[in-house]
């Protein structure tokens, strides 16, 4: 059991560095959704207090803030998948597989690497969001809840990049779903209220549960974390972060069995 | 200047039949335009109850710029077309031909002109369908006018990254580039709701004006005071960029 905490620490660290050394890889989980922060923050200054439905928030900027944590780590995810595609079709996967290594430890170090940068970057996006004149209503608790559920969806996200990984052993293929993510994000209430959206749309936002997730987020930094948004926005997370790893089990068994 | 225009025309065929034999290097072009379109008056139609916007449909505000988005991915497959062809070899096949270098450039950017036709006439068309109603013809051809313009600026865009990176992996700079130009102008809001940095880059950014130019002709406001700054901005873009892929094409051959 320890000696699987080491391997799984030590892999672990080996994506998270594997990560730092790759600005390409790095740069689109910071840039793109810093730069859609301060453009959205910036276009739409104008919009709290004066569109019916917006939420009361002391400025665009701090609505906008979880959006851009949640897009950074739906990027980062896809990233960490990537990356562990890259180790199947380089061979390193089949290297580790053949070693003593714990099987479990070879997932568990991977989603654990996700995380760590997951929670490395909320932290980023918060202080940038904080220097830019953003604040977190939620005090200390309220960042805390924010860092687990950013903990929770980047195990979700990178979980099904693994799956992909496993399933199709091409990082071409993981990083194909990013487009399926662009969408999500943008059918949700990740950048702007679910009450000024109308007709189909708002249908298609109500149900997706990415605008649930952001929500609670934003409830953190807006309010002091509405109980009912905080409480369903855990709950899908901890869903969907369950199916993700359960997923990932799955798959690796099938790639082992496919491999025998 | 005959065998010129039928070298570009040639090209320029070779370009747009890429779109059927690599579907997946060139469909996301054609999407999402669709895509920006749909997702930008879905999410963001509250804005438009902001007195600035003077009652106007969002999706109708919205539909010049996936017109000129549509235009600037027309452009990104130009220098990407090229960059594949110095990587694969067809562009020295071509340098030794007699055919004169300029064709180089020419027939990619016919290619991405005639892209941007086709992807708004489907913007326009998801627009009639959303219920955003067709302008005049008039105002209707200035739409074309201005995302066919921007295709061709962006294409001289991307090509001259092409030309001198000789790398398809400079693809990322020739889209964010674009993409920048794109949403630091007046993508989302008129001029006079944007605030700080935003407000003051908008003011500089020649896509500001091409955007409220196009916007003017689709919301039927088209005046000569609301088009001849987006003529100028295009033919500033059009200059610049187009001297920028041309010391590019001289590049060719150096190294």
């Amino acid at each position: 059991m320890r000696l699987a905490a080491v391997q799984t620490a030590a892999l672990a660290r080996r994506a998270v560095v594997g990560t730092l050394r790759t600005p390409q890889a790095l740069f689109p989980s910071l840039f793109f959704p810093l730069v859609l922060m301060a453009i959205f923050t910036a276009s739409f200054a104008a919009a709290p207090g004066r569109i019916p439905g917006f939420p009361p928030v002391r400025g665009f900027l701090d609505f906008a803030l979880s959006g851009a944590v949640l897009q950074g780590i739906l990027i980062g995810g896809t990233v960490a998948g990537a990356a562990f595609a890259l180790d199947i079709e380089g061979g390193f996967f089949d290297r580790l597989v053949a070693s003593p290594a714990s099987r479990s430890a070879i997932l568990a170090g991977r989603l654990a690497g996700g995380v760590a940068l997951a929670l490395a970057q909320t932290v980023l996006f918060l202080g940038v969001g904080i220097a830019f004149g953003a604040r977190v209503q939620g005090g200390a608790a309220g960042v805390a809840l924010l860092l687990v559920l950013a903990g929770l969806l980047a195990v979700a996200v990178s979980g099904l990049g693994i799956v992909l990984a496993l399933r199709s052993g091409s990082s071409e293929a993981v990083q194909g779903t990013f487009p399926l993510f662009f969408a999500l994000l943008f059918f949700s209430s990740a950048f702007f209220p679910r009450e000024t959206m109308t007709g189909w749309f708002r249908t298609v936002a109500d149900v997706n549960p990415i605008s649930h997730l952001v929500e609670a987020m934003r409830a953190q930094v807006i309010s002091s974390g509405e109980t009912r948004t905080t409480l369903i926005g855990l709950g899908i997370a901890v869903a969907l972060a369950a199916i993700a790893v359960a997923a990932c089990f799955q798959a690796f068994r099938g790639r082992l069995r496919g491999a025998a | 200047m005959r065998h010129a225009v039928a070298v570009s025309a040639g090209l320029a065929w070779r370009s747009l039949l890429l779109v059927r034999r690599m579907p997946s290097v060139f469909l996301p072009a054609l999407v999402m335009p669709l895509f920006i379109l749909v997702a930008t008056a879905g999410a963001f139609r509250g804005i438009a109850l902001l007195p600035q916007f003077e009652g106007v449909s969002y999706l109708a505000f919205t539909i010049p710029l996936a017109t000129v988005m549509g235009g600037g991915f027309a452009g990104v497959n130009a220098g990407m077309t090229l960059a594949r062809d110095i990587e694969g070899g067809f562009v020295d096949r071509l340098v030794a031909s007699p055919a004169p270098r300029t064709t180089l450039l020419a027939g990619p950017l016919a290619a991405a002109g005639l892209r941007s036709l086709f992807t708004t006439t489907v913007v326009l068309l998801a627009g009639l369908v959303g219920g955003a109603g067709l302008p005049g013809p008039a105002e209707t051809g200035v739409v074309y006018l201005l995302a066919m313009s921007f295709a061709a600026a962006t294409a001289c865009w991307s090509m001259g990254v092409a030309l001198r990176a000789r790398t398809i992996q400079a693809a990322p700079l020739m889209q964010v580039v674009i993409f920048l130009s794109v949403f630091t102008s007046v993508a989302y809001a008129p001029r006079e709701v944007l605030t700080g940095w935003l407000r003051a880059v908008a003011d500089v950014n020649p896509v500001t004006y091409l955007l409220e130019a196009s916007r003017a002709a689709q919301l039927e406001q088209l005046t000569w005071a609301a088009l001849w700054p987006g003529l100028v901005a295009v033919a500033g873009l059009l200059a610049v960029l187009g001297a920028w892929a041309l010391t590019g094409l001289a590049t060719l051959g150096r190294r």
